[in-house]
């Protein structure tokens, strides 16, 4: 299984220091990824010893604009975000997209498929009028990702071996196959086989379907792998019983974003 | 071959002695209606009746993710990783045997693979003759519904209360007398015994290929430009849902980590598939099966004449596994079989 | 029961002694066992290179096998995670080694022949083993052509050698380069377009070809068309090699593995697979 095709920008601009400098940001997102990393613990204070963290508003106070890598929390919701994601992304020599809404746009792309009369009302009350707001959409909509960590939330073990890949100067490893994969590996009961619906046939693997081992289903926070099906994947669900509604409603909810019509 | 006739009530007593000497799997009934091994327990309640273990057995001898080695980075040394698990798999169905004992052969071909024999040979195999087959197999037509080899004892239900075990080696009938003596086989009890498994054959015959299996590799030589292909593949998810379940697919891939103090690591070996996109993908994004179709046929070819070349045995031993977890149905190696088959029957 | 304590998936180490840049994107890496030990390949075989941390990645070997020097090469380009790492690594670093793996030229059936080496980008690094293999015992061999492509002059490997060989008379040498650049005053097209200027007597000839996918079909094509027997013609063929043992199944080309049945094919016992060329 390849690694896939995330690529750094170049061999030069990778390079890190000897003891990088790395800082947290969120745009809107619920900071649910970072606090999975606060969780990492014991593994987070080894890893801490390796870098030098300038900005992580849940652990610690205080923020420096000097920072090699950047983990970016939230998607693009407005146009006045887009000038700050581009300032990070002039002054981080690597920028990693941080859960789902980063890295895919996620749940916050649900508002597409709504009128913006009605997100408006609904998100902002009577004080809809004061905000600017447009099409929520990944960071990659607006800049250069380097590296992605995807998942909402993120798993924070693999964050854990994101960063530790940097660190040695790789780019980080993403799977490029399906949930299945890694279901089968857990010794999961197909969700189809109890005549449930389930992403994880399109969505990108390595959370250890953790959702299926749950007792739940794949809901596809993880995006698309890159060669997902997705003409095979409507059809199986469609031979499952579900009909095209309840099929768009699951794929819209963390996939909105994708260019395939949902 | 020396047998023994043992009685469903001394049972509880030989699961508590082999207990104590390893880990013991059976096959339970879920709750969702599906059959898998599970650890025994006093008290848990054997499926002997079960259809097929829903997860393949290969995961005894070769897990999802197994260690190769360990490494120092300051030393730049590296050490072996064994495991080697006692463990009893007790009622297994002769088609499971029959992947086993591929397994032994294509580990054991060219570069012996320590990791695989180190998990094998501290494994112990009871077969069992099937009461069931599930509606997905079709074992009984690749001459799979029973073994010579590849088992320790070979146990068939021939009464609502009694088995007749066969002993398939030293080591399992140690085993089956570690309780106590047992009363030796008698004509009647190897007369029901042979029945059960003509059953078990015909059984297992609901679902059948239309050809002699040993046909397969010629069948498959003649269909390397099939359609068939193609129709199939447009429904492929490429979710390797069909490798991963399947009792002899062994493909892997290699892959490391470090510790969080970026000091020491570990490279794993986890399972892989062929019918994934990235299979053959080479340095520079070259993919020598860049095809959804090249890939399934790739599999096919694999299960139906490679392997059959090496060793003289059919890839695929019936389970029905992959047809069942296939979400697109279109894993089916008995359709597809019997399909090309009957394409080229009339070719030379 | 037996307890083990081998594993063929643990790598030796080694020290890389040397590295000097072969071109803009490939470099030239010399290594020796920390055992001391030669490493004892033939010319076609290739090893496993691990970084620790990074991974493991199969390199052919350059450097034809010396018995009187533990040095062995490896000409790297920087595509993957591994080949990064090492172009990274300074002097003096460790790696891991495993190998050398996979089959290699049958120079004794080459003994008393011409041989046509057909080079077509990388493929220059595992020919150049074999090559100089013959130089080593030059006495041995017939005429001896190489036909080296590249995509452009700057993608050229081992220039200083390969000019210093044409010019020395001794071996045939012919470059060519699919697109020029101002300064280029060779050959320009494909490999293919090499093939009719050189001195090649058909009967009595052997060929090894090494190159990307794309190349073997058309110079396999034209060898048939000059009368070389299929049985005399031998490539090597890349594929994704994992474990190197023959098991992990990446490799594949149809029923056979290039690490274990390859990568060096007698054309012959490939031409019928379908996934080979």
């Amino acid at each position: 299984m390849e690694t896939a095709p995330v690529t750094l920008p170049s061999n030069e601009t990778c390079l890190l220091s000897a003891k990088p400098r790395i800082a947290f940001f969120d745009f809107a997102g619920c900071e649910g990824d970072q606090l999975q990393i606060a969780n990492l613990e014991e593994k987070l204070l080894d890893i801490l010893a390796h870098v030098e963290v300038v900005s992580f508003r849940e652990i610690k106070t205080g923020h420096a604009d000097d920072y090699d890598i950047a983990f970016v929390e939230g998607s693009i919701t407005r146009p006045e975000d887009e000038a700050r994601l581009k300032d990070i992304r002039a002054k981080a020599k690597v920028l990693v997209a941080l859960g789902a809404c980063a890295a895919i746009g996620g749940i916050n792309c649900l508002k597409n498929f709504m009128g913006e009369a009605f997100y408006r009302e609904v998100v902002y009350g009577p004080q809809a009028g004061w905000y600017r707001t447009y099409a929520a959409r990944p960071l990659s909509a607006v800049v250069p990702v380097d590296a992605e960590i995807p998942g909402c939330p993120i798993d924070r073990l693999e964050f854990a071996r994101v960063v530790k890949e940097l660190l040695l100067g790789r780019t980080p490893w993403l799977p490029d196959y399906p949930v299945c994969v890694e279901c089968k590996m857990a010794g999961n009961i197909c969700r189809y086989d109890l005549g449930k619906m389930c992403l994880g046939i399109v969505t990108r693997a390595g959370c250890g379907a953790c959702c299926v081992t749950e007792g739940a289903h794949c809901w596809g926070c993880r995006g698309l792998f890159p060669s997902a099906n997705l003409d095979a994947a409507r059809q199986v669900m469609d031979n499952a019983g579900f009909d095209r509604r309840q099929v768009q409603d699951l794929m819209r909810f963390f996939l909105g974003d994708t260019r395939a019509g949902l | 071959m020396t047998a023994y006739t043992v009685q469903m009530e001394q049972l509880p007593g030989l699961f508590a002695a082999w207990s104590a000497q390893c880990q013991v799997h059976v096959p339970v009934a879920l709750e969702t209606g599906f059959y898998d091994f599970s650890p025994w327990r006093p008290g848990t309640e054997i499926a002997f009746e079960y259809d097929v273990a829903y997860n393949p057995l290969k995961r005894f001898f070769m897990p999802p993710r197994e260690d190769m080695i360990v490494f120092d980075l300051e030393t730049y040394t590296a050490k072996p990783v064994f495991a080697a698990p006692s463990i009893l798999l007790f009622g297994v169905h002769p088609y499971d045997v029959k992947a086993v004992t591929q397994l032994d052969q294509l580990m054991e071909s060219g570069s012996v693979d320590q990791n695989y024999f180190s998990r094998r040979d501290a494994a112990v195999i009871f077969a069992m003759t099937p009461l069931a087959v599930s509606d997905t197999a079709f074992w009984a037509s690749v001459g799979a519904d029973k073994v010579d080899q590849g088992f320790d004892l070979y146990w068939t239900k021939i009464g609502p209360g009694t088995f007749h075990v066969e002993i398939g080696s030293g080591r399992g009938e140690e085993l089956l007398l570690a309780a106590g003596p047992l009363a030796p086989a008698t004509a009647g009890s190897r007369e029901a015994a042979r029945k059960a498994q003509v059953r078990a054959k015909t059984l297992g015959a609901s679902r059948s290929l239309r050809f002699d299996w040993r046909e397969t590799p010629h069948v498959m030589g003649r269909s390397w430009n099939s359609s068939l292909w193609h129709r199939k593949a447009e429904k492929c998810l490429g979710c390797g849902s069909c490798n991963i379940v399947c009792p002899t697919c062994y493909c892997f891939d290699i892959r490391e980590e470090v510790d969080e103090k970026l000091k020491a690591g570990h490279r794993f070996r986890e399972w892989d598939g062929c019918m994934l996109n990235g299979f053959a993908l080479v340095a520079g994004n070259h993919n020598f099966r860049p095809q959804a179709s090249e890939r399934y046929r790739h599999r096919y070819m694999r299960k139906g004449k490679y392997i059959f070349d090496k060793i003289g045995e059919l890839g695929c031993v019936g389970c029905g596994r992959c047809v069942r977890a296939c979400t697109s149905k279109i894993a089916d190696p008995c359709e597809i079989f019997n399909a090309l088959w009957e394409e080229s029957r009339n070719e030379i | 029961m037996k307890s083990r304590t081998f594993s063929p998936y643990v790598p030796r180490p080694a020290t890389l002694v040397s590295k000097s840049p072969l071109s803009d994107l490939v470099t030239l890496y010399e290594f020796v066992q920390d055992n001391g030990k030669n490493l004892a390949h033939k010319p076609g075989q290739f090893i496993m290179v691990s970084i620790y941390g990074v991974g493991e990645a199969p390199f052919s070997i350059s450097s034809a096998p010396i018995k009187e020097s533990n040095v062995f090469e490896i000409a790297v380009r920087k595509i993957g995670a591994v080949t990064k790492a090492l172009s990274e690594l300074p002097v003096g670093t460790k790696v891991g080694i495993r190998g050398p793996f996979g089959t290699s030229f049958p120079v004794h059936e080459f003994v008393g022949k011409d041989t046509l080496l057909v080079a077509g980008g990388l493929g220059y690094i595992p020919i150049r083993s074999l090559l100089h293999y013959q130089l080593r015992h030059r006495q041995e061999f017939g005429r001896i052509s190489v036909l080296i492509g590249t995509r452009t002059p700057k993608d050229r490997i081992f220039t200083d050698q390969i000019e210093a060989l044409a010019k020395g008379g001794d071996v045939e040498v012919l470059e060519t380069v699919d697109m020029p650049d101002a300064d280029w005053k060779g050959n320009v097209g494909v490999i293919t377009t090499l093939l009719p200027k050189a001195r090649v007597e058909p009967q009595n000839t052997h060929v090894a070809m090494i190159g990307p996918p794309v190349m073997y079909k058309f110079v396999l094509r034209q060898c048939r068309e000059m009368g070389i027997a299929s049985d005399r013609i031998w490539v090597s063929l890349e594929r994704r090699m994992k474990c190197g043992l023959g098991k992990c199944g990446h490799c594949q080309i149809n029923s056979l593995n290039a690490c274990m049945d390859g990568p060096v094919f007698r054309y012959t016992d490939i031409e019928r697979l379908e996934e080979a060329i």
